[in-house]
């Protein structure tokens, strides 16, 4: 990171040197809808220790309970005929609140939204509901009813543990269990703050409304971000499986580390290419993917990240407004048949490891540049969306994301590349997790260290077999734990 | 009504257009039908959003076409297949051209259709239409990689099955249907996704019925112009051959009672009620179907009466979801609803019956329809946000009838329903013999 990025980065992310008022992103336009994004710098990172779920309970109280004037049954029959809602996104050091509306009911949908962030309700019943919906989304939804969301989670819980991120943005159950509506208002207090908001407006608005919203968050109390300065995790070492147990038909899969990096860093374009050309999201694209589903029919997709991306098993597109001081990378092995799974772990392994030994060949280069720079238009479709990376370009401190994007890559070079691949990748001293129902017989496997082997349905080329035998030897130098599910977020 | 003039406003300023030859249609965009000789139809449509292309190639072939016992799942598992290349591409080369042109490529298969779809900037759409035409006239796989390719779907089969709601839903199609094709999922029985290795030939057999120009229907919308367009589709689609297979869909015959199903989970979770009823076909003439949607918002979205006495008020619900999901053929009209205490099941379940009891007892809320119209309207133009939106919704409705103007259709059917109707067609589906009630609860 040159010195320049640096210091913008602390003054963005930082606590000290925030305004005093309600910062602004403004995208006018002729469009009949507005959209908006009020953004406040807090998060899950914010939670006060024993509290973990205060950020995720507060937010959804704003977000899904009544104003100081209405109760929330009477908020959502009025936002009904509008079809238009508030919703809300907590992440590390992000909490967005975000809707759109047409402009003609503009008046109608802001004097909703203004009440619910701005004078909220804090009712009794409103907190009851929402704190039981929460911990059911980490009982029932996460544990329940998604493995791979599940496995992907549990994977952040290991690498930030004892670490500000280092719990599931909704919070522990245990902690949640004891919230009060209290600690919720002195949240609210403490990080609810005019110096620690962003307003966000697209669209059609009319003129005097940025100076209107501008106004009514003002009301705010006076404060700023709060303090944050999260140390770079302990890397694990050797290769730390955790098996979480659970009755489940297959093995859903997820490995990764910490990253130096994040998306302000000078090193963060060449390794989006790295990415790209190894796991790009829910594309047939990926490397992995075509190693291990096209080639060997392992899965349903295999897949790679240098950024949070959560429900990434129900869009094709990144949510905006995920901006985090630190961030992983990470594999995603989709669910294999149990008889596959280790040599399905061994496999991604062996890709990544002679990715980072022999590095991209200039046409996988130069094809992925091509790639990132006409599918970065794709990211911004909308005006939702392109209102999101603006407020995100403007906490990283980086250009227009567009922009950005393409002059990094028309600069970059297949030796930058594969020089940051040697830099921020590894395929040792990382942590897996593994969500299956046979956990010691996982265990006992990976700690035998015995080959692994794959059984087809068809029969495969020689280059394929003799590949095959290699992966099935890859070195797992390992550490292996076994959780319940049900010790997982509690 | 001046919701409805704002609403076609609100559309029509979307693109910019005047508006003046739609202000009654919902459906804002120009657009045009090209049909080709070989039957393949051509929709064009511009939006006026910049630069980017949404190409949404539909097959109105899905899970429903499935006829032969132990095939179920089929239409999805050639989903899949269309991906395997033709000797002039094989998928390297089909994923070197999309990849250069930065495209977003994805497909989905439901009960009537597969959908194909590329998103990207406007200048490569003629390689893409010679790409996608190529695939579709000339797929070429070996056995071997059929077989590898039956493993990626178990294994999507794999990542669903975590899902109780995938697992209540396959109860309930399997207990309500006994002929009609809607009784498995798109999915396909379990059972036939792990025998899809053994059925290579049927899977040619599958291609040359279905994959054939009059089945399909060709959307290009966003930033492009119709001549432009039909020449090259007219270029690269036109040799394409007509087919001669025609569906014999087996018809579903009355329920004759009311039905029931019970689903044991074998981990923790919550547990689910979902109340069925034998619900219309999709139309755009007859109002029963449309009339369905407008009763599923007012007596079970969360602006209903029941939302707010089980999710606000008691807390003894956290899902209540009601679903009519248009369909070509006779569906079902399904609340679900995922019940917070186990021992509140019958409770909950007796409440929803309740509501459809009174769906029959009485009109529905006047002002409360209005705003059920108005809702369905703003939802459906807000989310023309994109090219790609845009086109996502376009395949979906022309799937059902070829025709964009089928969405017009549809919301001017919407705009007629008053609360005798709402009650008719209450009183006509919402009975105890078109009715499934399926359960769903953790037993290890």
């Amino acid at each position: 990171m040159t010195a320049l990025r640096r210091f913008a980065l602390v003054l963005l992310l930082g606590s000290a040197v925030w305004a005093q008022n309600p910062q602004t992103v403004t995208q006018p336009s002729k469009s009949p809808l507005v959209t908006l994004r009020i953004v406040f710098q807090t998060g899950s990172a914010f939670d006060p220790a024993g509290k973990e779920g205060a950020a995720a309970l507060t937010a959804a109280m704003l977000s899904e309970g009544g104003s100081l004037a209405m109760p929330y049954e009477q908020i959502v029959r009025a936002l009904f005929p509008l079809a238009a809602s508030v919703r809300r996104q907590v992440d590390k050091e992000m909490t967005v609140f975000h809707g759109s509306t047409h402009a003609d009911n503009l008046d109608k949908y802001y004097s909703l939204l203004r009440g619910m962030l701005l004078d909220p309700g804090w009712r009794d019943e409103d907190f009851r509901r929402l704190k039981t919906d929460l911990m059911n989304h980490l009982r029932v939804e996460l544990r329940g009813n998604n493995d791979e969301e599940l496995g992907k989670e549990a994977l952040y819980l290991r690498i930030y543990e004892g670490h500000p991120y280092g719990h599931e943005n909704t919070g522990t159950i245990a902690a949640l269990e004891k919230l009060t509506l209290d600690d919720l208002k002195a949240f609210y207090r403490q990080h609810y703050t005019r110096g620690n908001v962003t307003i966000g407006l697209a669209g059609g608005y009319p003129q005097g409304f940025v100076d209107k919203v501008t106004a009514d968050f003002s009301r705010l109390p006076e404060g700023g971000p709060a303090k944050l300065e999260p140390p770079q995790p302990k890397p694990a070492r050797k290769l730390r499986v955790r098996i979480v147990e659970k009755n489940t038909r297959a093995v859903a899969i997820s490995f990764g580390f910490p990253l130096a990096i994040n998306r302000a860093s000078d090193d963060w374009p060449a390794l989006l290419v790295a990415q790209s050309y190894l796991g790009q999201h829910r594309s047939s694209k990926s490397h992995l993917y075509g190693r291990l589903r096209e080639i060997r029919g392992l899965n349903y997709g295999d897949y790679a990240y240098i950024e949070y991306f959560p429900r990434g098993m129900y869009q094709f597109q990144p949510d905006p407004n995920l901006v985090r001081r630190q961030q992983i990378f990470q594999v995603w092995i989709r669910p294999v048949e149990p008889a596959n799974a280790m040599f399905a772990l061994r496999a991604a392994l062996y890709e990544l490891d002679k990715l980072i030994r022999e590095g991209m060949r200039r046409d996988e280069f130069e094809s992925t540049c091509r790639f990132l720079t006409k599918f970065a238009n794709l990211l911004l479709q909308t005006q939702d969306a392109e209102l999101g990376y603006a407020i995100d370009s403007k906490y990283y401190s980086t250009t227009e994301f567009n922009r950005y994007i393409r002059s990094s890559l028309s600069k970059l070079t297949l030796d930058e590349v594969n020089t940051a691949i040697k830099k921020h990748l590894r395929a040792t001293d990382l942590d897996v997790i593994l969500v299956a129902k046979d956990a010691q017989g996982l265990k006992k496997a990976i700690l035998s260290g015995a080959p692994s082997t794959v059984t087809y349905v068809s029969p495969k080329p020689p280059e394929i077999l003799a590949e095959d035998k290699v992966i099935g030897r890859y070195k797992l130098a390992a550490t292996v734990d076994i959780v319940p599910v049900d010790s997982v977020f509690q | 009504m001046p919701k409805w003039l704002l609403a076609c406003l609100l559309a029509a300023a979307l693109t910019g257009c005047s508006g003046s030859k739609s202000e009654s249609k919902v459906f804002p965009f120009p657009y045009s039908l090209d049909d080709l000789p070989n039957g393949l139809r051509l929709v064009t449509v511009n939006t006026g959003f910049p630069n980017i292309v949404g190409l949404y190639i539909v097959v109105q072939t899905g899970s429903r076409n499935e006829v032969e016992p132990g095939k179920s799942g089929f239409a999805h598992l050639f989903e899949h297949m269309m991906f395997r290349g033709t000797e002039k591409n094989p998928p390297a080369q089909w994923e070197a051209v999309m990849q250069a042109a930065g495209a977003q490529t994805n497909a989905y298969t439901s009960d009537d259709r597969t959908v194909y779809h590329a998103v990207f900037s406007k200048e490569d759409l003629d390689s893409i239409l010679a790409l996608e035409a190529d695939r579709f006239q000339n797929l070429k796989y070996t056995e071997d990689v059929f077989k590898t390719e039956t493993r990626a779907v178990l294994g999507e089969y794999n990542k669903n099955s975590a899902n109780p709601f995938n697992k209540l839903d396959e109860a309930i199609s399997e207990t309500a249907f006994t002929t009609h094709t809607y009784k498995h999922t798109t999915m396909g029985f379990l059972r036939d996704v792990e025998n899809m290795p053994n059925q290579y030939q049927y899977s040619l057999t599958f291609f040359g019925r279905w994959y054939r120009p009059e089945h399909t229907i060709v959307c290009v919308v966003g930033d492009v112009e119709r001549q432009a367009v039909l020449g090259m589709v007219q270029r690269h689609w036109g040799g394409w051959k007509r087919g001669s297979y025609k569906a014999d869909i087996p018809a579903e015959p009355p329920q004759t009672e009311p039905k029931t199903t019970r689903v044991d989970w074998p981990t923790s979770t919550l547990p689910l009620v979902a109340v069925s009823f034998k619900a219309p076909a999709y139309d755009d003439e007859i109002k029963d179907s449309a009339v369905l949607d407008v009763a599923s918002y007012q007596a079970f979205s969360d602006n209903s009466d029941l939302y707010r006495k089980l999710v606000i008020e008691e807390q003894k619900v956290d899902v209540l979801a009601p679903d009519n999901a248009d369909h070509m053929d006779p569906y079902l009209f399904t609340v679900t609803a995922r019940v917070k205490d186990p021992k509140d099941v019958d409770y909950v379940q007796s409440q929803v019956l309740a509501t459809f009891e009174t769906l029959r007892e009485k009109p529905v809320d006047a002002a409360k329809l209005e705003e059920v119209k108005a809702h369905l309207l703003y939802e459906f133009a807000l989310g023309l946000n994109s090219s790609a939106s845009i086109a996502n919704t376009l395949a979906h409705f022309v799937s059902l009838r070829r025709t964009p103007e089928t969405i017009n259709k549809r919301y001017a059917l919407y705009r007629q329903i008053t609360p005798q109707d709402v009650q008719a067609a209450a009183r006509k589906y919402f009975v105890p013999t078109g009715r499934t009630i399926a359960t769903l609860s953790h037993k290890p």
